[in-house]
């Protein structure tokens, strides 16, 4: 069944209102969101990055409003919120690169345009790059909160 | 030899779906062309050169830079990484862009309902 029909068939409620669904959820979801955190931050170091790590915390945020209802999820990002976190992390990846040109070299420069680079392997290393994956982990953690709530809200 | 009975393979399939069967014709024109094109394109794959092999034309010193200066040239252990946020960083920003164009159209198309 579609969204949709389980939607409108308990008046625009969530219709997932059960006592194992939502202790599941809720003992699962601090999980999910710190593995979502560990990915974004690891992008330099393992498998994945700001896109999956992204897409992993926006789903967990998905998952909480899917199991209570959307009043619920509503209040953990409001919409002012995600559209501002959304515009933040573009601008903020965007701004990351204009510390190359005002440093003197070319847009979106990493170790000429003198960012700690540190020791490879370790966390904080390899300069811009962890700035702009948690930049763009933003992004794509509120672009699919943001999609969701409008779908959802849409059907209402 | 081969165009021959090939030829007459098709006179008779044709003909097989066109009086038997009862085919339209341009229907039977819409199959041949169908074919002729899985023909071209499986022909296509055939002649790709072999995946992962060293001696692929993707493999010159481009990706070989990569793997040999990434780690020293951007600091990230992860190639994939330094790829796609260091050496093609502007392509990822393109990338960000387009989430955000879609995003703005999605909003803009929903909230005017």
């Amino acid at each position: 069944m579609p969204l949709s029909d389980l939607t409108r068939s308990r008046g625009g409620k969530i219709p997932i209102d059960d006592q194992i669904v939502r202790i599941t959820s809720r003992l699962v979801v601090p999980f999910i969101q710190v593995y979502g955190i560990y990915v974004i931050l690891n992008g330099h170091l393992s498998p994945g990055g700001s896109f999956s790590g992204g897409a992993i915390f926006g789903a967990s945020l998905v998952l909480l409003a899917l199991s209570f209802n959307l009043e619920a999820g509503a209040r953990q990002i409001p919409h002012h919120a995600a559209s501002l976190l959304e515009s933040g992390g573009a601008l903020g990846y965007a701004l990351t690169g204009l510390v190359g040109v005002f440093v003197g070299s070319s847009y979106l420069a990493n170790r000429i345009a003198g960012f700690p680079m540190g020791q490879p392997g370790e966390l904080f290393s390899a300069g811009a790059i962890l700035v702009i994956t948690v930049f763009v982990g933003i992004k794509v953690a509120s672009t699919i909160v943001t999609l969701f709530y409008y779908i959802i809200e849409g059907e209402k | 030899m081969f165009y021959i009975l090939f030829a007459i393979f098709l006179i008779i399939v044709t003909l097989f779906l066109r009086l038997i069967i009862g085919v339209e014709p341009r229907t039977l024109v819409t199959l041949y062309l169908l074919g002729f094109i899985i023909f071209l394109l499986s022909f296509t794959v055939a002649e790709m050169p072999t995946f992962g092999s060293p001696d692929n034309p993707a493999f010159n010193e481009v990706p070989r830079r990569y793997l040999e200066q990434g780690v020293a040239e951007t600091g990230a252990v992860n190639i994939v990484s330094s790829v796609i946020i260091d050496y093609r960083a502007f392509d990822t920003l393109g990338e960000a862009t387009v989430l955000f164009v879609a995003i703005a159209a999605v909003i803009a198309t929903l909230r005017s309902h």
